[in-house]
């Protein structure tokens, strides 16, 4: 496997408050990577640095074995898509137009758009099952059908690696379940994707694999079943469930549901 | 064009309505000018005016003398004005983010008419050059106030509507005043005053062919310059960041619509003074009808702001005539009411 993202000694701090520290990571290719940690932790400080939109303090972030700095970022972002958590549109665009904007990379100065590009925009729609969602108001759709269209966007930049910040966020369950099966889809299709989740409980059988982050600790990762463990989390998370009757019970009853579920 | 209709994704529905557009207003544009011509004290018939358009010889003398040094003049100002002031409003309002910036609300104007004051009271009276310093001078006075007000208005990336309409006021009314402090420093420069009161009224007067085609000159620089923007601006609207990691570059996207914006309301004010509202109501209707695709609006909307002034100040020289209204009085009226539909229409959605 060839690496696709690299970060090397990475640290970055947002004014006196350092967020990461010595990051040592690699994104393969057609590895699927959940990364997950407090709030503060620097989940989406890491994508925008895989984005190439942040640039680190310290280290390298590589891309295909190319520093980012020495990379425009029209390059970035033919093979890096971010999908970040919100997106404020303030006119009205459709679907189509706002799935446009994922061949920008790509466009020339005064050049409109080629058979090329509106073929990468309907295959992006058709992963995600929004082609039938084009004319629409991309400000008037529900949230699940917001964030499949954000994917197309993403997608339609034709990437290797697509960054997804917190794409569980604001969904109803269903939803989840589709952003789940729209994530295997993708994988199937050969696209590596880090994504940050807030909900341990979506990502075994998922995920290839976790990256925990946790404040003034070096950042773990492993296989889902390595780093989910309470003991772990318990650190991570700073919460202590025993401390807490009620997070133990929830805990101890989701516990035993996932062993029915086995069972 | 079935076949290509199956396998991509595009909006032809949505551009055949555009060129269906295009054509209904370039049709309008025509048919405005030449009744707008035979309009006024003299009225000269329709027919007439076609005919001595294309070298016809049917017409008195006088009747040559009212078209061509009076109304012409002033129709092709009005329409390069209108079109000015309405592709600047398109380009602010992409670059704010926000439906309600226009030339006028964001003090820009203001900042135009400051500078041609100072063209016109400290430096020699109005000639072909001096014109050309007037017209460099609102140019530096509108990129110095809407550089200032985009400063201001600025929390974050975006530009929330107080912040936006209350650095423009405060901008705009002080630029106003600092023009009338100058009128009051230059008491015994008559022509001055005049020509500031019209400006501040927004009149448009009865300009001279050599100062058309100066602004002629402005408005093409400045459509050629927003040819390139309107895709960038499609891009911008996804919000800075967003923009910056799909590879646009925001700051000169940024710094290229502030200099355009500013060469056509310059063009505009130099001609025109403070005329309010246009460059809000005209990209606003249109975008009602093509929906919000700079690259789609932007034909769209020099057209239509160049017949909606042409109209507007066809209004206002005859109604009350032998008296005329003021152009930019008549866009208050009609903007006023619109202006305060839309903040409210957009209250929820762009406030925060």
């Amino acid at each position: 496997m060839k690496p696709l993202i690299e970060f090397a000694h990475v640290g970055f701090a947002y004014g006196d408050r350092s967020v990461l520290t010595d990051l040592d990571a690699t994104v393969f290719g057609n590895q699927c990577i959940a990364v997950v940690g407090p709030n503060g932790a620097g989940k989406t400080t890491l994508l925008r640095l895989a984005a190439g939109t942040l640039a680190p303090a310290h280290g390298k972030v590589l891309l295909k074995h190319k520093d980012l700095r020495s990379l425009k970022q029209r390059e970035i972002a033919r093979s890096v898509a971010f999908v970040p958590q919100n997106v404020e549109v303030p006119f009205s665009f459709t679907v189509e137009q706002f799935v446009e904007q994922g061949r920008t990379p790509f466009l020339q100065m005064f050049a409109g758009l080629s058979l090329v590009d509106y073929d990468a925009m309907r295959r992006a729609m058709e992963l995600t099952d929004t082609w039938s969602l084009r004319s629409r108001v991309f400000n008037e759709l529900s949230g699940g059908e917001r964030q499949r269209v954000k994917i197309a966007l993403g997608l339609a930049q034709q990437p290797r690696l697509l960054l997804l910040d917190e794409p569980m966020q604001h969904l109803d369950i269903g939803r989840q379940f589709e952003m789940i099966d729209l994530i295997d889809l993708l994988r199937r299709e050969g696209i590596s994707i880090v994504a940050s989740m807030h909900d341990l409980a979506l990502i075994e059988g998922t995920f290839s694999s976790v990256w925990l982050l946790s404040p003034d600790q070096p950042m773990r990762q492993g296989l889902p079943e390595e780093i989910l463990r309470p003991e772990i989390l318990e650190v991570a998370f700073n919460c202590q469930p025993h401390h807490r009757p009620r997070l133990q019970r929830r805990i101890e009853e989701r516990m035993r549901d996932r062993m029915e579920h086995a069972s | 064009m079935e076949v290509t209709q199956a396998i991509t994704a595009h909006d032809w529905a949505g551009e055949r309505r555009q060129h269906w557009l295009l054509a209904i207003l370039a049709i309008l544009l025509v048919l405005a000018v030449l009744v707008a011509a035979g309009m006024g004290a003299v009225h000269v018939p329709l027919w007439l005016v076609a005919q001595s358009m294309i070298g016809g010889e049917s017409l008195s003398a006088d009747q040559r003398i009212i078209l061509f040094t009076i109304r012409l003049p002033r129709i092709f100002a009005s329409l390069l004005v209108g079109g000015a002031l309405s592709v600047s409003g398109l380009l602010f309002q992409g670059l704010f983010r926000n439906p309600l910036a226009d030339p006028y609300v964001i003090g820009s104007s203001g900042g135009a008419v400051l500078g041609a004051s100072i063209g016109v009271f400290l430096l020699p009276p109005i000639s072909v050059a001096g014109f050309g310093t007037t017209a460099l001078l609102a140019f530096a006075g509108a990129l110095g106030s809407i550089t200032l007000v985009y400063w201001l208005a600025r929390v974050d990336g975006r530009t929330p509507v107080v912040a936006l309409l209350l650095a423009g006021f405060a901008v705009s009314t002080m630029l106003s005043y600092s023009s009338y402090f100058l009128e009051v420093l230059d008491r015994d420069f008559g022509t001055g005053m005049r020509v500031l009161t019209s400006w501040l009224h927004g009149t448009i007067a009865q300009p001279t062919w050599p100062q058309l085609a100066i602004v002629t000159l402005m408005l093409a620089i400045g459509l050629a310059g927003s040819v390139p923007l309107a895709r960038n601006l499609n891009t911008l609207a996804l919000g800075e960041e967003y923009a910056t990691h799909l590879g646009l570059s925001v700051q000169q996207t940024r710094i290229a619509v502030i200099v355009i914006g500013s060469i056509l309301t310059a063009a505009a004010v130099a001609l025109g003074g403070l005329i309010s509202f246009v460059g809000l109501i005209v990209p606003h209707m249109l975008r009602m009808v093509l929906g919000p695709d700079h690259v789609r609006l932007l034909p769209a909307t020099a057209l239509a702001g160049a017949l909606f002034l042409l109209v507007a100040d066809t209004v206002a020289r005859t109604a009350i005539a032998p008296a005329e209204l003021p152009v930019g009085v008549l866009t208050a009226l009609i903007g006023g009411p619109f202006f305060l539909y839309l903040l409210r229409k957009t209250k929820q959605g762009v406030m925060s």
